[in-house]
């Protein structure tokens, strides 16, 4: 929360900003140089080491590794995490094998890194093309998928009917889409951009969340990888609106090639003036840089990807201010998840109320959903919002691929859905609410009937201890209780108290800072009460609870 | 409450709510402080979110769906409903707390804090009994850090709450702590993972205030219980006049903490108000009145002491006329012991012959704005540094010397308020400043100047203040473009195009404020440095409103007050001229006896006087001067040729030792009275323990031998003289111990007691502010020794010592710095094959001194630097005798050195 740092530290730019200079550091040199950087950024030493120990890729232990096998949610449901990690250390020798969460393969469910680049677990290292997934589009007007934007003269055509328009009008196609940020919260697009756009402000940014964290999500990834002008272009649209001239596509280093294809692409477009100074002529500059994550899976919250930026302590952070007020370096900023800014592109060209005509009342438009490979059919699929849960998963996804009793949709605090709950649901935002669960980023993570539900509930309580931040009480603390709690009962060392953990849950919920403490009751929530069978032998019978006297 | 007001609902009763204000200081505001408790919230500080503690349930309407939000940082609306207590809000809270117990150790009885921890208080509220979890994971095996001279720390006691860093980095702007690792693994580092004592903490000791529990404390314990009282006092370290409260157990003091309201630090301290007190019952203390026989010193009684001196000044006086006689009053005694030295020296020995240590710090400050303005003192207050735009700090080193305001200063900085220093050193200020004019020291007024012809050239003047406020102006104005800038920038040594800048950065920023110190009055220009600034303020409109104006970092405590008590030669109390024979007789009126009417001695001129045999006898309070006046040796000797020195000391100082009688004063925290701040602000300094044994408060000595020397007057009381202030000083007319109250008052008090924020809002005391043009000229030390002592020599203060170090180098702050140290450029190091560590031979025309070297880029080639707190190493001893050619403060800030390898 500190503004001083972010002040401080925004004194030098994005160009020079301290979270690259400290991981460069913290790689090449192991913090070697903390003198000379905070002298250079008039921060404490303290602030450095309180950033670097924050991010699992800087720490000595990690950056000994050879390779990192994910141990991602599809990957622990459906692959064969131990199997991978023995023939990986056969080959690379024992110990030298870390972990990462996740590697976006979720398609196959096995997979590891390996000399900055991600491979399938079932090719070994020396393999060329890492195993492919399927991209669908279930839509007649494709939004996301379509592949009529892929050069740079569509990129460049693009902006030029852009910068015919005025900003006012092209806000207006946007409101008008009704498109709602697709990170997950779901905050309509048009309205955050118009609310920077009304701020006066000699410096703003714009930053793009592609730090796609949920273990079972890999659709940003194929938008960074497959649709990147789409992208770009919707960062361009949304800088010119504002008024900002810099941007950032903040991308988690677990996703390599994410970051070679961004950079390329940017590149080229600053190679053909289609970013930089005065581009084609519109008096508009904008300018774009990647910045790579360091392994934390909370900067995925769009107030710590900011922190992440300026090299503070990626903690989330209170609202308001909205980063739209007070963002990157306490200036305005719009900061929009990968899929929000692929959907621009299209939308100008489609009209604002064709693509709210698509999908339903509240959810409008289309929505990539990931596929992981506990189905028959996985991959990315692009759906109408709306589409019955039941024909996204049977029809399309032609079923599953082992007996399943569950489906994990909308990352680890998504809801928690039976088999027999499918046919209720419709995918889009306002159903998945009404019937206890949440749609998030529409990854679909399927949960064998052969993995144990209390297995399933400790590994989501553990993902939840290692990656809060640790800032708010109820999540620091509950996460690392429950996670006690669970594993006590999973390995039959002690039954579960089921006021205390019903306590802790609501304190979770209720109480936390940021929706990775108070989402991850919700899957657990939906466990209890819908495997309350399977679960019921690891709790106590009686209400007497064993306590410590103070 | 009117129907314009807007309302909001708190457990049912409305209330009204103010714009952008969050549900916690909706309800603090209201004074239902203990509705919504809270563990990681400071007031002070950005609301934070951690704890959750403060959650309140929320509906935005009478009926609607109610919410859980943290009251911290959810903004109030109008017609919320708030509930503070409802069963689930109950329910989380204590369920928070039990969460935090399974990480705290459950030792209450024997913690430091037992009955002052927020966390014992807030569990306590909630009700909370058991610990639920089983066999919790925990960090209660941390170890304890020992290794500070003052700060502690147990992090099996820390619950996250992170309001240290955010002291350290809101109030303190240090950064030196931070959490770090992430989730449950998290915990407070300091720098790199460092011991305390091996950080780079400035102990100032904010983290320990703001820690809800025993995690950070020191070693008095200042958090515990066990005082008796706690006293409120005002800090005698510094002229920002920081609230102390002080904790007094058994009539000792135990620890200083300081008070929350307090406008002038809210809360805060440097580590010498908070930490630095172990000084005053230091075996070292005189506990007797000392009589030099046969060149022995000897204890004897009071009474004793006093017949000798009595006899002997009488001697004196009757043999050589009371101009035989002066006095030199003490800037860290009160403003009533003050009043009542420059009493006793006008009216009780009927000389002019006084004066104090201002002479050799802001004399030219009070003369300088005197000329500028009428009055001589800070314009504004400190509190306008929220308002204002820009800050211009010339030749001051705050956040050293001036802590609190230092680090207020360096917070606006860093909140992007422009700032410009003027300094040879690249001071911590300097460091992060916008603008870093690194002069030669000694061309203040060529780099001045320059800023003014910039100022004039981009017809940045405000002309409409000038032509209705001002005089002399226009002729300023003709002088001012004639000169040379990039001539003036040559010989200062710097960059045109940064002083331009500079220049065009303070003529264009709406509200500009200006604060220097003593590298700017101590100088053969320094007055004349001082109506430079006062110029470039009245130039650009800067006086008279709020977050403007010319604001002297006043050194000594007390120094403004001194000087307003009448201790300076050529003013009495309330700085009536003495040149004037209405006001000789208005003094006579209320002192009831003929007033001096010839010139009375500046302190140099004293010394000068001694030298020749015509001063027979001196009277110094509280005032190190061989220790502290320049060129040592001359002082010496000038002490030594007296035929009665009477030094008022606590301390057996370096001039005590030169003494005929030492009479055995008192501390700040034995004595009552008023210090008046930096900005103007009177404050109540209240006894917390009584005088030492053997000792007597300063005031009450004076009034003794004012009696003895056969004036009558009242013994000591503070309230008593304070009221005697009133009734001679017109700018104290409405003060009255009791209306002071807790947070002082800024005068001029006038008679209902109102005080004065922001002086010459209308006029300058009725008159014109009158514009000075001068020339810049180099020192004659420059001048004459420059050829021979190639390298200049500049002075300053370091944060852990103050002065002449009386005080602070007997309390633990010796452990943090126990020497001066000499900063040396790397060329210059080079050139003399000196390397850091190594002991230097300093050397000017008058003396020399070893000190060790340090190589350091805060100076630039060609400067030194060190420190004169030391006596081992007496720097004074090549300080030079050049002084401002119109108050004779003394140049400490240029003297011709060499250096070689000792």
């Amino acid at each position: 929360m500190s503004k001083n740092i972010s002040k401080l530290t925004g004194r030098k730019g994005l160009r020079d900003n301290l979270f690259d200079r400290l991981k460069t550091d913290a790689v090449q040199n192991g913090g070697a140089g903390d003198a000379e950087i905070s002298d250079h950024y008039f921060v404490g030493k303290s602030t450095l080491l309180g950033s670097r120990s924050f991010y699992d890729f800087l720490d000595r232990a990690h950056l000994n590794k050879k390779a990192w096998i994910c141990n991602g949610t599809s990957c622990l449901c459906s692959g064969d995490i131990a199997g991978t990690k023995s023939k990986l250390e056969k080959k690379l020798g024992e110990g030298n094998v870390g972990t990462m969460t996740c590697l976006g393969h979720c398609y196959e469910a096995n997979s590891f890194h390996y000399q900055g680049r991600n491979y399938s677990g079932t090719q070994m290292i020396g393999a060329e093309s890492p195993r492919t997934y399927e991209v669908r589009c279930a839509s007649d007007t494709c939004i996301l998928t379509d592949s009529n934007f892929s050069d740079l003269v569509d990129f460049q055509s693009a902006l030029e009917n852009l910068f015919k328009c005025d900003r006012l009008t092209v806000l207006s196609v946007i409101k008008d889409s009704a498109l709602r940020g697709r990170g997950g919260a779901g905050f309509p697009a048009g309205l955050k951009w118009e609310s920077c756009m009304q701020v006066e402000a000699n410096t703003k940014y714009v930053v793009c969340n592609a730090d796609e964290g949920d273990p079972g999500a890999f659709s940003d990834r194929y938008l960074l990888e497959q649709q990147s002008l789409r992208v770009i272009f919707g960062m361009v649209v949304a800088g010119w609106i504002a008024g900002a001239n810099e941007g950032v596509v903040y991308i988690r280093a677990e996703y390599p090639e994410s970051v070679s294809t961004i950079n390329h692409f940017i590149q080229a477009l600053q190679s053909e003036g289609l970013l930089g100074d005065d581009i084609l002529g519109s008096n508009f500059n904008f300018d774009l840089m990647v910045i790579e994550g360091a392994g934390a899976y909370i900067c995925g919250e769009e107030t710590a990807l900011i922190a992440s930026i300026e090299g503070r302590r990626p903690e989330v952070d209170v609202r308001p201010p909205f980063p739209t007020i007070e963002g990157l370096y306490k200036q305005p900023t719009i900061l929009n998840n990968v899929e929000t800014f692929a959907a621009i592109q299209r939308i100008l060209d489609l009209g604002g109320e064709a693509f709210s005509a698509i999908g339903t009342d509240g959810s409008s438009g289309t929505k990539l959903v990931s596929l992981d490979a506990g189905f028959n059919r996985p991959g990315i699929i692009e759906i109408e919002m709306g589409m019955p849960l039941s024909e996204l998963i049977f029809d399309f996804a032609e079923g599953f691929r082992q007996a399943t009793k569950a489906i994990h949709i909308g990352g680890p605090l998504g809801g928690l859905v039976p088999i027999e709950k499918i046919s209720e649901l419709t995918v889009d935002y306002e159903t998945f609410s009404q019937k206890g669960f949440l749609l998030g980023h529409a990854s679909l993570v399927c949960i064998p009937k052969s993995f144990p539900m209390i297995r399933y509930l400790e590994h989501l309580f553990e993902f939840t201890k290692d990656e809060s931040c640790g800032k708010c009480f109820p999540c620091r603390l509950g996460s690392t209780r429950g996670f006690e709690m669970l594993q006590l009962a999973a390995t039959g060392e002690r039954l579960l108290d089921k006021e205390l953990l019903s306590d802790l849950l609501e304190t979770m919920e209720i109480g936390s800072l940021c929706a990775l403490g108070g989402g991850l009751p919700l899957p657990i929530k939906n466990a209890l009460q819908y495997f309350e069978e399977e679960l019921s032998e690891y709790f106590e019978t009686d209400d007497l609870i064993k306590v410590k006297q103070l | 409450m009117n129907s314009s007001e807007k309302i909001a609902w708190i457990d049912g009763q409305p209330l009204t709510i103010s714009t952008g204000e969050t549900i916690l200081e909706f309800t603090r505001r209201h004074q239902l402080n203990n509705r919504i408790p809270t563990l990681c919230d400071d007031p002070r500080l950005t609301p934070f979110g951690a704890c959750r503690v403060c959650s309140v349930d929320v509906a935005l309407t009478a009926d609607g769906a109610v919410r859980t939000v943290a009251s911290c940082h959810t903004q109030i609306a109008e017609g919320m409903q708030i509930y503070t207590n409802s069963e689930r809000i109950t329910k989380l809270r204590k369920n928070i707390i039990e969460l935090v117990l399974t990480d705290h150790p459950l030792d209450c009885l024997t913690c430091e804090v037992n009955g002052n921890c927020e966390l014992q208080d807030v569990a306590a509220s909630v009700g909370i009994r058991d610990v639920r979890y089983y066999q919790p994971v925990n960090h209660l095996n941390k170890e304890k850090d020992t290794s500070h001279p003052y700060m502690r720390m147990d992090l099996s006691k820390c619950i996250n709450c992170s309001r240290c860093v955010r002291a350290c980095d809101e109030i303190q702007g240090e950064f030196v702590l931070s959490m770090a690792g992430r989730g449950f693994e998290s915990s407070i580092i300091k720098d790199d993972d460092l011991l305390f004592g091996d950080s780079s903490c400035v102990s100032c000791g904010a983290c320990a205030a703001t820690c809800p529990t025993a995690a950070i404390s020191d070693v008095f314990q200042s958090k515990s219980n066990v005082a008796d009282e706690t006293v409120r006092t005002i800090c005698s370290y510094c002229g920002v006049g920081c609230n102390l409260e002080v904790a007094v157990k058994d009539n000792k003091v135990v620890s200083i903490s300081a008070p929350m309201d307090a406008e002038v630090n809210q809360g805060h301290t440097c580590l010498k108000g908070r930490y630095s007190f172990r000084f005053y019952n230091h075996p070292d203390r005189l506990q007797s009145p000392l009589l030099k026989k046969d060149g022995v010193f000897e204890e004897v009684s009071w009474d004793e002491a006093y017949s000798f001196i009595e006899h002997r000044l009488k001697a004196i006086i009757e043999a050589n006329g009371p101009d035989a006689f002066a006095g030199i009053s003490s800037a860290r005694c009160t403003n009533e012991e003050n009043y009542l030295m420059q009493k006793f020296v006008r009216a009780a020995c009927g000389t002019n012959n006084i004066d104090c240590c201002a002479r050799v710090c802001h004399s030219p400050t009070a003369f300088g704005m005197q000329q500028s303005f009428g009055t001589g003192a800070a314009t504004n207050s400190i509190a306008e540094l929220d308002e204002t735009d820009l800050m211009m700090v010339t030749g001051a080193n705050p956040t050293s010397a001036h802590p609190v305001t230092g680090a207020k200063i360096k917070q606006q900085a860093i909140a992007g308020k422009t700032l410009i220093v003027i300094d040879p050193v690249v001071t911590e200020l300097a460091r992060i400043s916008d603008f870093h004019i690194q002069l030669k020291p000694g061309t203040n007024v060529a780099v001045l100047n320059t800023l003014l012809h910039y100022i004039v050239k981009h017809d940045l003047v405000d002309h409409a203040f000038i032509s209705e406020r001002c005089e002399d102006h226009e002729e300023f104005i003709r002088n001012i473009e004639k000169l040379d800038p990039l001539e003036m920038c040559e010989i200062a040594g710097v960059e045109p195009t940064l002083l331009e800048a500079a220049a065009i950065a303070y003529g264009s920023a709406a509200k500009a404020m200006s604060f220097h110190g003593l590298g700017v009055t101590e100088h053969s220009q320094g007055s004349k440095t001082v109506m430079l600034i006062a110029n470039i303020a009245m130039l650009t409109g800067n006086i008279g409103r709020t977050g403007v104006g010319v604001n002297p970092l006043r050194g000594q405590n007390n120094v403004q007050g001194a000087a307003d008590m009448g201790c300076q030669p050529h003013q009495g109390a309330g700085y009536l001229p003495l040149s004037e024979p209405e006001n000789l007789q208005y003094y006579e009126d209320k002192y009831g006896v003929q007033s001096p009417v010839t010139p009375g001695l500046k302190i140099p001129q004293m010394f000068d006087a001694a030298l020749s045999g015509d001063l027979k006898a001196l009277w110094i309070l509280g005032e190190d001067v061989a220790q502290t006046d320049p060129n040592t040796n001359h002082v010496i000797a000038a002490l030594s040729n007296l035929d009665l020195l009477v030094v008022q000391e606590i301390f057996f100082s370096e001039t005590a030792k030169l003494a005929d009688v030492v009479l055995p004063g008192t501390s700040f925290l034995e004595k009552s009275g008023t210090f008046t701040n930096g900005e103007r602000r009177v404050q109540r300094v209240q006894a917390a323990v009584p005088p030492l044994k053997g000792t007597k408060v300063d005031g009450q000595i004076i009034v003794d031998m004012m009696n003895r020397m056969g004036y009558q007057q009242a013994d000591y009381d503070a309230a008593t003289v304070l009221g005697e202030i009133a009734d001679v000083v017109p700018f104290f007319s409405g003060a009255t111990w009791e209306n002071l109250s807790d947070n002082g008052k800024q005068w001029p008090i006038i008679a209902d007691g109102v005080d004065t924020k922001i002086l010459h809002q209308e006029s300058f005391k009725g008159k014109k502010g009158k514009f000075h043009y001068f020339d810049w000229k180099e020192t004659a030390e420059l001048q004459d020794n420059s050829e021979e002592f190639p390298l200049i020599l500049t002075t300053s203060r370091v944060l852990a010592h103050y002065n002449a170090a009386t005080m602070t180098r007997r309390t633990a702050n010796e452990l943090i710095v126990d020497e001066d140290i000499l900063l040396i450029n790397e060329r210059d190091a080079r050139a003399k094959g000196i390397n850091s560590g190594d002991k230097t031979h300093l050397y000017s025309k008058r003396g020399e001194v070893n000190l060790t070297a340090e190589i350091s880029d805060k100076v630039k080639p060609g400067i030194v630097f060190t420190t004169f707190h030391f006596p081992e190493q007496m720097v004074n001893n090549v300080t030079s005798a050049v002084v401002d050619e119109e108050t004779m403060c003394p140049e400490y800030k240029v003297i011709a050195v060499d250096i070689k390898l000792a």
